[in-house]
């Protein structure tokens, strides 16, 4: 009818001729993907170790670059620009190569990068169905972890989608307080070993777990004077909740991180609703160590006269559980419930202090680029730096624009 | 001479390694069912998996940890192309590192890339919602493109297993006679159906109503990918009251509020057609997709 079978062979013809130009219009060196996000919102209150200020501000305003670079490498480059108390901040949150060609599902990328340890670390942050990320975040890796490091990562070949990887980081932001400035630093301080195994359950839903190791050698806050009781060692978390560094404020040696989600959307067909349901575990250990090896036997000493448990047993841990609908392309709503359980050290012996954040939030999305999102928190902090219950309200806006990247699961 | 002698055995290795993948059965990630259908008639063999359904809209997947998996083990990736994937596709393309369906030069088949797509744009603009610069990527209902698509899918079938090259074009051959059988009774049938007027959701079926001379005058949606509006359903209201629209038709992962909204306020039919095989219970190859489709248009005529 209107396309004869030799106008379809021309057709084909000139299709062969030019794939080549065809192929130029997806992302190469000549024509990256360059995207934008920009976040602004007000709010009114401060929630515990978070970047986001009372009154009006803007969160992370990302521009990132990314492309194959050749057909063996793929880089990304995002820089984050922020805004605190007058001052623009510029930061590099990823500048990274990853291979492309290894065989036998191998990768490695190397530079600096998102970790992919737990569930929420390597997704960008305003892909979120929250203004912040959950407090277990904001404890222990300083909202979200990047670093520069390298990383090796395997997929198995079989049905069940089944990952291995591990890491090594030079782990600057996650060192422990150094109240004088004298410690000797491990230059690699930071390995991970994570697995992540998930699957389809019928057309509708799909599940994912995983399980993370993260070693932080340089994560013991180290008690050097056992008598010196009132010489607070300068824990970060002291002077993070007005300011708005990207290290982490409660660290250990050892971090054990569990983490689930699960997606549902009526016949699969994610374009009007869909649910997420999701959830992690972090337990940070061996938080508090001896400066001095050989005074081992001071241990007991100490912890005899001292009415706050062994010190050296003491742990941070924290989880928290959310849930995002969409019921309608233009209207999500997001429930969570997040905690976290953690000590302060001071000296030689800590004081549990703890926080727990419900959080509601119903977001605007008139395209998928562009979010406007109302969030309510309630929030409840014991001995947590003086914050107390207290209810916040955010106002934000999320957009995106340029050729963003396509979203992990 | 030694020299020569290594070089013989390299390559008697070589061919014996090829020659034991060429035997095994080809593994094929389609990421929608039209391209699972079509790889079967041409490659009946292949194990074939298809990533999303006719129940599910393919601008919109989760990048999930099962397509993860199943590209990791594929030997060919065929999908439409011209952008429908670019929401999922390069995230499990990074994640199952599988670089042999990485690139069109080895096991990676975009269907847009061997004919010609309609609605070429030389500006896009996010403004104008979700349009493809590489034009309309619904193309397996022009069956003139399904026949230049499936050139050059046995083309690159034959590439990557070239020990049953004979038998892909063989296939080939074979689907060819028929679907060419086929054509003409489909336009015998569906002569009626030229000049009709239509309102649709989205332009999924742009490339039916060009095949068979019909006409789209309006869209459910205000702008491409965007859900439709209660103003923009009013102004198609007005516009169907001229009274020279056959009916209003939604694809088999379209929401029908909208449209259901419209075709009782207007008196106008509300069909649902099948977007692929699956999208009904009649349609289980692209043959029986086909005459569905005519058979619910001839029914609303």
């Amino acid at each position: 009818m209107s396309l004869s079978t030799r106008v379809s062979i021309v057709a084909l013809a000139c299709a062969f001729a030019s794939t080549s130009a065809a192929n130029a219009a997806d992302s190469s060196l000549s024509n990256p993907n360059i995207s934008a996000v920009l976040d602004g919102y007000y709010q009114t209150g401060d929630r515990p170790m978070s970047v986001r200020e009372e009154g009006f501000g803007l969160g992370e305003t990302e521009l990132a670059i990314s492309a194959n670079i050749d057909d063996m490498f793929y880089g990304k480059f995002t820089a984050i620009i922020e805004s605190h108390d007058g001052e623009t901040e510029f930061e590099l949150e990823e500048a990274f190569i990853q291979t492309l060609a290894l065989p036998g599902g191998l990768s490695v990328r190397a530079g600096r990068f998102l970790s992919d340890i737990g569930y929420l670390n390597n997704q960008h942050p305003h892909t979120d169905a929250f203004s912040d990320r959950p407090a277990v975040y904001r404890a222990f890796l300083g909202n979200h972890y990047f670093d520069d490091g390298i990383r090796l990562s395997y997929v198995a070949p079989t049905d069940v989608y089944w990952t291995m990887g591990a890491e090594a980081f030079s782990g600057d932001k996650m060192r422990a307080a150094d109240e004088h400035g004298e410690r000797e630093f491990d230059k690699v301080g930071v390995y991970s070993a994570f697995t992540k195994i998930g699957g389809d359950i019928g057309q509708e839903s799909s599940w994912q777990v995983g399980l993370t190791y993260l070693r932080n050698e340089n994560g013991k806050t180290l008690v050097e004077e056992h008598d010196d009781h009132d010489d607070h060692v300068d824990m970060l978390a002291d002077d993070h909740d007005h300011g708005h560094s990207h290290n982490a404020a409660f660290t250990g040696q050892n971090t054990y991180v569990a983490d689930f989600v699960f997606k549902w959307a009526p016949s699969g067909n994610y374009k009007y609703q869909h649910l997420t349901l999701s959830g992690e575990y972090f337990r940070v250990t061996d938080i508090l160590g001896e400066a001095h090896d050989d005074h081992e036997h001071d241990h007991d000493e100490v912890v005899a006269h001292e009415d706050h448990g062994n010190a050296f047993d003491a742990y941070h841990e924290g989880w928290y559980l959310s849930t995002a609908y969409q019921f309608s392309p233009s209207w999500s709503a997001g429930l969570r419930y997040g905690q976290v359980d953690v000590n302060e050290i001071h000296g030689d012996h800590v004081h549990g202090q703890q926080l727990k954040e419900t959080e509601l939030s119903l977001a605007w999305h008139s395209s998928h680029f562009s979010t406007v999102r109302l969030q309510y928190t309630n929030q409840q902090g014991t001995n947590f730096d003086g914050f107390e219950d207290d209810n916040i309200i955010t106002l934000q806006y999320v957009m995106t624009l340029g050729a963003h990247g396509a979203h992990q699961f | 001479m030694r020299i020569n002698s290594k070089l013989k055995a390299i390559a008697t290795v070589a061919v014996m390694a090829f020659s034991a993948s060429a035997n095994a059965q080809l593994n094929v990630f389609a990421c929608e069912p039209e391209y699972a259908a079509l790889t079967k008639e041409l490659a009946p063999d292949a194990k074939i998996y298809s990533a999303t359904t006719a129940m599910q809209d393919p601008h919109q997947v989760q990048a999930r940890p099962s397509l993860i998996a199943k590209m990791r083990q594929a030997d060919l990736v065929v999908c439409a192309g011209a952008d429908l994937e670019i929401g999922w596709l390069p995230m499990l393309q990074m994640k199952a590192s599988n670089a042999n369906v990485r690139s069109t030069d080895k096991g990676l088949f975009y269907a847009a890339e061997h004919t010609i797509t309609l609605d070429q744009l030389t500006q896009v603009d996010r403004s104008m919602g979700d349009v493809h610069a590489k034009g309309n990527p619904h193309l397996h209902f022009d069956p003139y493109r399904i026949i230049d698509i499936a050139n050059g899918l046995t083309a690159k079938l034959s590439q990557l297993d070239a020990d049953n090259r004979l038998q892909y074009e063989a296939a080939l051959a074979d689907f060819t006679s028929r679907w060419k059988a086929a054509i003409p009774k489909w336009e015998q049938q569906a002569q009626g159906l030229a000049g009709k007027k239509v309102i649709a959701y989205h332009s999924s079926f742009r490339y039916l109503f060009h095949w068979l001379g019909m006409e789209q005058v309006a869209d459910l949606e205000p702008k491409p990918g965007l859900a439709p509006t209660s103003s923009h359903l009013a102004s198609l209201l007005k516009r169907a009251e001229q009274g020279d629209i056959m009916a209003v038709l939604i694809t088999s992962y379209h929401s029908d509020r909208g449209a259901k909204w419209l075709g009782e306020r207007s008196d106008l039919p509300v069909m649902r057609l099948p977007m692929s095989i699956g999208g009904n219970d009649a349609s289980t190859d692209l043959f029986s997709l086909y005459d569905s489709v005519i058979s619910m248009l001839l029914e609303v005529k």
